[in-house]
């Protein structure tokens, strides 16, 4: 009994070795000037970005296995850099996961399969697609973030005065505190959760084809809010002054809308679905 | 010429000036229609200030999309970029499909709006004759080969979508003059289109 744990105790100590053998790290640098463009493109693994103190981008890679290499272009003030999966390579052996700096005005895009993206504190265009990566990105002001995934989750947090577009085909999405002149979320049947005010002056647009939409706002929110689902329910439990003419048919149950808060500093807010149910609440929450 | 001829020669000659385009275009209202959003769409884009400028993304997208094309080759660098990922590419006909996608959804809507209103319009047809099957089996078998540990997800997101196609469209069906509908159906193509281009990302490995 003992010789048997002692021996299956070795193997998953070779195979533990063996994997951390495998794995290298490399770090490269870039200098580059103001409002540098940055790509990182990687099928198998993870990308974190996060700003760099100076004007320099900063690579970190940890490589699965040597089925595997990093690619890295500079010309002039863009930097790219691939994972180059080399012949044999797999989901496993071709992985490489990132760690990038980058100066904080940098325009950014990621790119992976599967694994995960991450980006945060920066104010430059973020650029985030992979089909079953998981998006989580937070506190990026005055930039256009675009994410685009099949069936990864979406997470976007503490994104102001953003240009934020969203397409999903099935994961969730979740906002929580993402305003500016544009919010628009596509999903196919991805459920939608929306924390925030809707700032102000702003276009919001969430639809989801037969996912749901929540979306909770605090009592200071001032929105034109229509919400329609054709084959679903809507609900509500905010105060909305209702509109005088809308352009669709507000059967009830299926769609309202209506003007909560000032008018004057309304956004629009417009949630759609399919078959999915809508609500929009309010929560109590210190200004 | 027939409406299909007619949207055909619009590759050639988007502004319908050539004397077959304007003898059509004199008898189908449905196509004058389009021709005129078509230059409407021009005449905008010309009037298209700098500050309007796409995003940094458009241009990366472009100058992927021409590195996979062979238009354009990354600048080399001992031997890393020249096998670079784009280099065993095999879905290329992933990109038109997709583009294609999206502009028969843009007919397709266009029509929608039209043919309540004038009966001649039954004539013109979108040249994708179901456009929620458009090219799935392509698709698919380019997943397999690619990425065949991401086919079952695959599947089940083109079958979702090729759903809400058929819910959105059936909803412009009943209410053609629905702002919402023909948006929901225009945002179903899109995503569908969105699936092409990831299984198109996706065999990049």
């Amino acid at each position: 009994m003992v010789k048997e744990r002692a021996t299956k105790l070795a193997g998953i100590g070779v195979i533990v070795a063996s994997t951390l053998v495998a794995q290298t790290r490399a770090e490269y640098h870039f200098a580059v000037g103001p409002k540098a463009g940055v790509s990182v493109s990687n099928p198998y693994g993870s990308i974190s970005v996060k700003p760099s103190p100076d004007n320099r981008v900063v690579v970190n890679a940890v490589l699965h296995s040597d089925k595997v290499e990093v690619d890295r272009n500079q010309t002039g003030n863009r930097v790219d850099i691939q994972s180059h999966l080399l012949a044999g390579a797999d989901a496993s052996s071709g992985r490489v996961d990132y760690e990038v700096q980058v100066p904080p005005d940098a325009s950014v895009t990621l790119h992976c399969s599967d694994g995960t993206l991450h980006a945060e504190r920066l104010h430059g265009d973020v650029s985030l697609e992979g089909a079953a990566a998981a998006v989580d990105v937070h506190d990026i002001s005055d930039a256009h973030v675009h994410v685009k995934t099949m069936n990864g989750a979406v997470t976007l947090s503490n994104i102001q005065n953003g240009h934020v577009e969203v397409d999903s085909l099935s994961g969730d999405v979740s906002l929580n505190g993402v305003t500016g002149p544009l919010v628009q979320v596509v999903s196919t049947s991805g459920r939608i959760n929306y924390v925030g005010d809707f700032g102000n002056s702003g276009e919001y647009r969430l639809t989801s084809h037969s996912g749901d939409i929540d979306a909770s706002i605090p009592e200071w929110t001032s929105a034109d809010v229509s919400a329609r689902s054709v084959r679903g329910e809507v609900h509500d439990d905010v105060p909305l002054q209702p509109k005088a003419h809308t352009w669709f048919p507000l059967d009830k149950g299926r769609a309202f809308a209506g003007t909560v808060g000032r008018v004057a500093l309304s956004s629009t807010v417009i949630l759609r679905t399919f078959s999915g149910k809508i609500h929009l609440s309010k929560r109590s929450e210190k200004q | 010429m027939t409406c299909v001829e007619l949207q055909e020669s619009l590759a050639e000659v988007e502004d319908g000036t050539t004397p077959e385009q304007r003898a059509h275009l004199r008898t189908c209202p449905a196509c004058s229609a389009l021709v005129n959003d078509l230059n409407l769409i021009i005449n905008a884009a010309v009037g298209l200030q700098e500050a309007e400028e796409p995003s940094p993304r458009v241009w990366n997208s472009i100058e992927t999309a021409l590195k996979r094309e062979g238009l354009i080759r990354p600048q080399k660098r001992a031997g890393s970029l020249a096998h670079s990922l784009f280099a065993g590419w095999t879905g290329r006909w992933l990109a038109p499909a997709a583009a294609m996608l999206l502009l028969s959804a843009a007919l397709l809507v266009h029509n929608r709006m039209q043919t309540n209103t004038v009966s001649e319009q039954t004539a013109f047809t979108v040249p994708v004759p179901n456009p929620s099957d458009l090219n799935d089996n392509d698709l698919m078998q380019e997943v397999a080969e690619n990425a065949p540990s991401m086919q079952a997800a695959y599947q089940a997101n083109l079958q979702q979508v090729n759903e809400s196609i058929r819910d959105a469209q059936a909803v412009v069906d009943e209410s053609p003059n629905d702002e919402d509908a023909r948006r929901s159906l225009l945002d179903a193509y899109q995503q569908k289109s969105m699936l092409f281009e990831l299984a198109m990302d996706r065999s990049l490995p």
